[in-house]
């Protein structure tokens, strides 16, 4: 009896021993999984004063901001790159917020070259600025238009006249597409722009093309005015299919280089030469011309701009 | 220092839980913190990376129209979120575009952490100090062209603190379960401890003798209730006390009845009423328990009831061995005594209890002990029986004892003892000395009755020429004197003839019907004169009822005179004789007592004083037959006589002559039956 009492605690004394051993081996690898990263040592206190850098002398390339910046930059990356190897000269994208932001980094200068819709260029051209060469569209013409756009299960609207008393969204005033030849349709259709029940535009800055169409598409607008091609681009966004284009604009001749007024004509020139070299045939071109959303460059002079300078007069938008 | 079995059951139960607790929560804590700890690190790490990169994408713009407002305002946003310590903007330079920082740029954090081109996001922990600081550097790039950097730190110290306060959520969590469990421990440990001291108590009164208690719980369910018994004669029936399963012997077709209770219980456990009415380990101890109770009530019972029959036993044989008068002991093989009666004690002058583990040395005189030593000793060699008689002078008087020593054989039949009985034939031996001594006195008696029937006639001859020749002589002369003196002598001799063959019954008895009283007053009339000149008196209390016997009057009228003249002898100075005659007719006898005012009889001479020519007279004055004929002549009549003295008190005397002083005096008593048939008849055979 006393015999087994003795083994019993023996047992005992050695289960809690190896307990013991296990906790003392277990317990110190569980605390120290946590801190097992050895960290870069930094003193938070030594400070000093951030100065922004000055920006080194380059020739300015601004793309009118119709989309977002990343787009824009995305587009015309590519271009630059081609622009700054083959002319040799330095140049910088910058990326004005709005169409009037554009118009006026333009008129005082800071912005070399500009890359604008017709109604923009116009405004630039009474600056000084001078056209030098336009683009052919992706679809192989150097005319582009715009678009009426509503939703497809929108059952009051199927020509221009029952855009009539409708919400309208529109890209900016400063549009082609999206605006000044969509409001040419409607005059022409006899719809002034009092005769809408709503006329708004995309909020900005950038990618107000885009943002027309989603707008329409959530059915905050009843219609909304883009430049041709735009439907493309949301491709990945929105169902397409939910979008019905209501009716076209004619065509206008499309986007336009412009030199400021003052950029030395050799540097002109020399880009215009660049520009022009790009064909979409070669293919380290095509990848540029494609990413640029265009299909080839030509020479232009200001008075290829005439029909819009025409329509304007007739909107009775000049200023 | 043994701590731990002293424990209450409670506070030990309590430490096993807790002690499991305690180590699972050694063992979790840890565990769960660190995994926690991981996880949240992970999570943190997760939310950051999201953070940078989600600022990468919203910074693009910015960063491209160089807004710094908006990256400003960007980065602000972030550090608006706990645990976030920072964010910046670099650009594709590594120049810091905008930072949450209040008072100038820590110069080494632009360079602490940098992401590749194509990696979405790079975690670099930072140790400020104590502090740690996970840094998240994600970049800023447009279809892989690199703008600049985005660098957002998060505080691990709020991670740890989320962890601290996890674990200490579990730590609080694993306290009330603690609290819980010990509480239900409680709980349960009292419970167990409440049926334990039950237990206990009955087993306490148990120990006081109190076995009629109860530990188990009262039978729910009765087994002759649930199988719809009528087996009444079984021992189970109606048993409320004990389980079925612990009674022996019961009836039920069901049961398996074999002897041995494990077996039987065997079969129980598939029974129903086992299945419905059986508990715990605990509830079959306090079952057991008052079952145990039971039959050891019962056994003690029997025990009482088998030592009271063995105390009556004990004591019948003791009884039996104190009461006998003979002196009974027993000796072992070392002559050592074991044990002896009453009786045996008195004569050694010890108490019963006294007498084991003493010698004969111990208790007898030397001589006597050595002779009982001797005896006893020969005894357990040769292993034979002792049967002798011994004389013992005890003080002044002689005794006589009768042993017998016996050897008592022990369980393998060899000499184991020695039982010795001395039984006391004092008496015995005196009645045998009697018996001598008649068978002597019967023989004078034959021998005297045939002397003096030869004499009786020479006898008469000599008488008759004494008297013959004194006719012949002249009276007063010298010849006739002598002829009167030879007539007297022969006279004399005729009379000790005539009682000779009296005493030896060899003289014809006449008898008839008479007058009891009648026969006692005339042998007064006869002596009651002469006595008077001697002052001694009679008193007569005659009863009135006259009783008639069947009797010579002659030869009782012989009795009365020779008893009255015995008692007027014994009072030389005069005195009473009281004379009663009683008729006892329901016991068929007539009786006459004869008590005097003498000096009584010494208890010696009482004895003796029937014996012939016994006498306590001088010579000459007495022949000492005449006790020994009346014996003679009351025998004759079927009765008896006997002799008190002194004489009881009851027997009140008259008043005594003056000058007398009575003295103890002497009662002798005769009895004669009434029926004479019995007389008749014995005479009849003597014939």
């Amino acid at each position: 009896m006393a015999e087994n009492v003795r083994i019993d605690r023996m047992r005992l004394k050695i289960m809690l021993r190896m307990m013991a051993v296990v906790l003392c081996l277990v317990l110190p690898c569980l605390y120290g999984c946590v801190d097992d990263e050895p960290p870069v040592q930094v003193d938070l206190s030594k400070r000093e004063k951030v100065m922004a850098l000055m920006p080194v002398e380059a020739i300015t390339y601004a793309y009118l901001p119709q989309y977002s910046h990343t787009v824009s930059f995305q587009r015309h990356r590519r271009l630059l790159e081609y622009l700054r190897r083959s002319t040799g000269l330095s140049f910088r994208q910058i990326f004005p917020d709005t169409f009037d932001e554009h118009v006026k980094m333009v008129e005082r200068g800071e912005i070399d070259i500009s890359y604008s819709n017709p109604f923009v260029y116009i405004k630039l051209a009474q600056s000084g600025a001078t056209a030098f060469a336009r683009i052919i569209e992706p679809s192989g013409k150097p005319d582009f238009q715009g678009q009426i756009i509503c939703r497809q299960d929108n059952p009051t609207i199927n020509k221009i006249a029952d855009c009539r008393d409708k919400r309208w969204i529109a890209v900016d005033p400063g549009s082609a597409g999206g605006y000044l030849f969509p409001l040419g349709l409607f005059y022409d259709n006899g719809i002034r722009e009092r005769d809408f029940a709503k006329v708004d535009f995309a909020p900005g800055p950038g990618g107000k093309q885009e943002k027309v169409v989603l707008a329409v598409y959530a059915g905050a607008y009843d219609i909304g005015t883009i430049r041709k091609g735009t439907l493309e681009v949301v491709a990945g966004k929105i169902d397409l299919d939910e979008i019905r284009v209501v009716a076209e604009t004619c065509s206008y001749p499309g986007w336009v280089y412009a030199a400021r007024k003052g950029l030395d004509p050799v540097v002109v020139k020399a880009i215009s030469k660049a520009l022009f070299a790009l064909h979409v045939e070669d293919e380290s071109h095509q990848q540029i011309l494609q990413a640029a959303g265009m299909r080839g460059i030509i020479s232009a002079v200001d008075s290829d701009y005439n029909p819009v300078r025409e329509l304007i007069d007739k909107l009775g938008l000049e200023e | 220092m043994r701590i731990y079995p002293r424990l209450k059951f409670g506070t030990k139960l309590n430490l096993g839980i807790s002690a499991i607790l305690i180590v699972m929560a050694l063992l979790l804590l840890p565990l769960v913190g660190s995994m926690n700890a991981k996880s949240l690190v992970e999570e943190s790490r997760k939310r950051g990376a999201a953070l940078a990169e989600s600022l990468a994408a919203r910074a693009v713009d910015p960063v491209l129209s160089g807004d710094f407002l908006r990256l400003k305002n960007m980065v602000d946003e972030q550090s608006a979120v706990g645990d976030v310590v920072y964010a910046f903007v670099q650009n594709e330079v590594g120049h810091v575009m905008a930072h949450t920082f209040s008072k100038g740029f820590p110069v080494d954090l632009a360079n602490a952490n940098s992401v590749k081109n194509k990696a979405k996001v790079h975690i670099q922990l930072l140790a400020d100090g104590s502090a740690r600081i996970y840094d998240f550097a994600s970049p800023v790039s447009v279809s892989g062209q690199r703008l600049g950097t985005v660098r957002i730190g998060l505080s691990k110290a709020r991670i740890n603190a989320a962890v601290q306060k996890q674990i200490a959520i579990l730590a609080g969590l694993i306290a009330g379960a603690l609290f819980i469990a010990t509480a239900i421990g409680t709980v349960f440990a009292k419970r167990v401890t409440r049926r334990l001291r039950v237990l206990r108590e009955h087993a306490e009164d148990m120990l006081t003798g109190n076995l009629d208690t109860q530990s188990g719980p009262d039978a729910g369910v009765h087994c002759w209730e649930t199988q719809n018994c009528t087996l009444t004669q079984c021992p189970a029936y109606g048993e409320k006390r004990r389980r079925c399963w612990y009674i022996a012997g019961t009836l039920c077709p069901e049961c398996s009845h074999e002897d041995d209770l494990q077996c039987r219980l065997q079969s129980c456990r598939v029974c129903k009423v086992f299945r419905q009415n059986a508990g715990d380990e605990i509830q079959d101890l306090a079952e057991t328990f008052d079952v145990m109770a039971l039959s050891l009530m019962t056994h003690i019972d029997e025990l009482h009831e088998a030592e009271r029959n063995l105390r009556d036993q004990q004591r019948l044989t003791r009884t039996i061995l104190d009461v006998t008068p003979d002196r009974v002991s027993l000796i072992d093989t070392r002559l050592r005594y074991q044990g002896a009666n009453l009786s045996f004690a008195k004569s050694v002058g010890l108490e019963v209890h006294e007498i084991e583990g003493k010698t004969d040395f111990d208790l007898f005189d030397e001589a006597t002990a050595e002779d009982r030593h001797m005896a006893a000793r020969d005894i357990l060699v040769s292993g034979k029986r002792l049967d002798t008689q011994v004389f013992v002078q005890d003080g002044d008087k002689e005794r006589w004892f009768h042993v017998v020593c016996i050897p008592v054989p022990d369980e393998h039949g060899r000499v184991g003892g020695l039982l010795r009985t001395d039984r006391d034939i004092t008496d015995i031996k005196g009645y045998e000395n009697q018996l001598i001594q008649s068978q002597k006195m019967e023989s004078l008696g034959l021998m005297a009755g045939g002397v003096a029937h030869e004499i009786n006639t020479p006898l008469g001859i000599i008488l008759g020429y004494a008297q013959l020749l004194q006719e012949d002589t002249e009276s007063g002369s010298q010849i006739y004197e002598d002829l009167k003196v030879v007539e007297k002598q022969a006279q004399v001799c005729k009379k000790i003839v005539s009682d000779l063959l009296g005493f030896s019954r060899q003289t014809q008895s006449a008898k008839r019907e008479m007058c009891f009283n009648n026969s006692v007053m005339e042998a007064i009339g006869l002596v009651q004169h002469t006595f008077s000149l001697d002052r001694v008196f009679i008193v007569t209390e005659l009863d009135d009822r006259f009783p008639i016997i069947y009797g010579d009057p002659e030869k009782l009228k012989q009795v009365w005179i020779n008893l009255l003249t015995n008692a007027h002898d014994a009072m030389s100075n005069g005195g009473v004789i009281v004379l009663r005659t009683r008729l006892d007719t329901p016991a068929g006898k007539v009786s006459a007592s004869f008590a005097d005012s003498g000096a009584g009889i010494s208890p010696e001479n009482i004895k003796k004083i029937f014996d012939p020519f016994y006498s306590t007279k001088p010579v000459g004055m007495g022949t000492g037959l005449g006790l020994s004929v009346s014996f003679g002549i009351i025998e004759d009549h079927g009765g008896d006589i006997h002799v008190i003295s002194p004489v009881p008190v009851e027997s009140d005397y008259p008043s005594m002559p003056e000058g007398v002083s009575p003295g103890p005096g002497a009662l002798f008593e005769v009895n004669l039956p009434l029926d004479h048939q019995d007389v008749e008849n014995g005479e009849s055979h003597e014939e």
